[in-house]
């Protein structure tokens, strides 16, 4: 179990950092996961799930404020360039469909199908989400200077799903 | 002809992040938010490639690729499949259908440059638009010498030009400016330590975005086996030193296609006037001969039936200027035009002295040139 939850642990930092530096060539450094700080423009999570041989689904974190620098740094404008709309949504969405994939790639490398979901986005104010207990449960802070990202993994345990 | 990408993708942020990553280049970017809308666009445009998503709603990759297989008229338009799904199942399938390429998200705009052109020829924007520039347009030229000699030629034989000269002494420092700028035209000496000029070259050409940068090799006259080598390397052409202003000028406009027939061709008066400027050289004959043809018709279609050959600001009516004159008058002369020929009396008597040329009508202005074939 505790190799399991270092590999999720450690996958995830390597995928956030590894899609951060290819996409925004922004650097994020790991830290303890804390509440995102409050933004009156809200905060948004992106979603991917991954179905097959592992199962689990990647939830990322941030307020509206590091949303709209990260989107501006993927598209390569300038941050009064970025609408906060549908733009915002959808680079979010795709960055965690990449972090969900590079997750995917290395949790399902048996040669089993394993698929990923059409990424969603959900947007409100001090938005959580709560697994079942039978899920393994991981969130990762990331810090780039003063912005925070958190990046939670919900992965059903490979013991209750072979049950 | 511009190249067509055809990219099919969800996500409008990845369709923008493909957009603005081919901008520098002579394509078109189409854009398809699912499969559906991906088929009936690749039907409609036939693309020369397209970029696959994997994951999408409405249809998937997998199956557009399918079907794009099963159609006659599309089933060979390669495909590269850019995908979150790095899985090899997932590889696999897309293999099966016989996809050119795949890359994985997250990708860096250069590799998504580089793997498009192994596919299709992308040729940067700038070197195509500047096929429309003119003579007096600001072009910036590379020179890769480590002769400071040689860099004092080229801008004293560039001066009277609103071109940019810069220069690098080493094929390292040549190639990180090109990389970084751009760069119409690099003049790179054949001697160079270390086979550098042929290093650079081959550098650049395998970058796309310097891909297609001319070069044009600095040698000395009798160097001929360096000079054969560059040609065959694929310089596009060889300056002689001691630089000669005149040939680099020409060398240059015709290696880059510039426009200079507004240097020599003017429609006035129902007339097509032709100036000659003081100093001949070969690269004038290319260029009067090159645009010749036009200038006639343009004349005829406007109803001129008159052609005015200025030689007033000619040194010596030498026999290259007497030939190509001579070429001009014949041309002229298919369409029915008339003509006469302005110049000094020094010039006049010159030609007197020639038989195909004693005959030729003089006038001391270009007036008094028109009054004269009236």
């Amino acid at each position: 179990m505790n190799d399991q939850i270092e590999k999720i642990d450690r996958l995830t930092r390597e995928a956030v950092k590894e899609v951060f530096q290819s996409m925004l060539s922004m650097e994020v450094n790991p830290e303890p996961p804390t509440p995102l700080p409050a933004d009156p423009a809200g905060q948004i999570i992106g979603s991917v799930g991954f179905i097959g041989e592992a199962n689990g689904i990647l939830y990322l974190y941030a307020d509206m404020c590091f949303a709209r620098v990260i989107t501006g740094r993927m598209l390569d404008i300038s941050e009064p360039e970025v609408d906060s709309g549908e733009m915002v949504t959808d680079a979010i969405g795709e960055l965690s469909n990449m972090v969900a994939g590079y997750l995917k790639a290395r949790l399902c490398s048996g040669g089993s199908p394993c698929t990923l979901t059409i990424p969603s986005v959900v947007r409100g104010q001090q938005l959580s989400v709560e697994g079942s207990a039978q899920v393994i449960r991981r969130i990762i802070g990331f810090r780039n200077c003063k912005h925070h990202l958190l990046a939670e993994v919900l992965l059903k345990d490979s013991a209750q799903r072979n049950s | 002809m511009s190249i067509k990408i055809l990219t099919i993708d969800d996500s409008k942020t990845i369709r923008l992040i493909v957009a603005k990553a081919f901008k520098p280049f002579d394509c078109v970017v189409l854009e398809a938010e699912n499969g559906v809308v991906g088929l009936a666009a690749a039907s409609r445009e036939k693309p020369d490639l397209i970029l696959l998503d994997y994951t999408m709603p409405v249809m998937d990759g997998f199956e557009v690729l399918a079907r794009l297989r099963s159609d006659p008229d599309l089933k060979s338009t390669p495909v590269i499949m850019l995908t979150a799904e790095a899985g090899r199942d997932t590889v696999i399938r897309i293999a099966q259908l016989g996809v050119r390429d795949y890359l994985i998200k997250p990708f860096k705009g250069e590799l998504l440059i580089e793997r498009v052109g192994r596919v299709v020829d992308l040729k940067p924007r700038a070197a195509v638009e500047k096929k429309h520039k003119r003579f007096d347009d600001p072009i910036t030229i590379l020179v890769a010498d480590d002769k400071p000699a040689i860099l004092a030629q080229v801008c004293s034989g560039l001066a009277d030009t609103p071109w940019k000269v810069i220069s690098a002494d080493q094929p390292g420092k040549a190639l990180d400016y090109c990389m970084g700028n751009e760069v119409d035209l690099v003049l790179a000496s054949l001697t160079l330590t270390n086979d550098g000029a042929f290093m650079l070259l081959q550098s650049l050409r395998g970058y796309a975005n310097t891909a297609s940068v001319p070069l044009l090799g600095l040698s000395v006259r009798t160097a001929t086996a360096d000079q054969t080598r560059a040609q065959q390397a694929g310089f596009v052409g060889i300056i002689t030193k001691p630089i000669e202003p005149a040939e680099l000028k020409a060398k240059i406009c015709r290696t880059l296609g510039l426009e200079t027939s507004y240097k020599y061709f003017q429609q006035r008066d129902g007339a097509l006037a032709i100036t000659l400027p003081k100093e001949f050289h070969p690269g004038l004959a290319h260029e009067v001969s090159t645009n010749l043809e036009s200038q006639l018709i343009s004349t005829v279609d406007a109803g001129g039936d008159k052609l005015i050959i200025d030689l007033q600001s000619v040194e010596s009516a030498t026999l290259p200027v007497i030939e190509l004159i001579i070429s001009v008058i014949q041309a002229a002369s298919k369409l029915s035009l008339r003509f006469a020929v302005v110049g000094t009396e020094a010039t006049k008597n010159q030609c007197r002295s020639f038989q195909e040329t004693e005959t030729w009508p003089f006038a001391g202005s270009f007036e008094q040139a028109l009054a004269l074939l009236k």
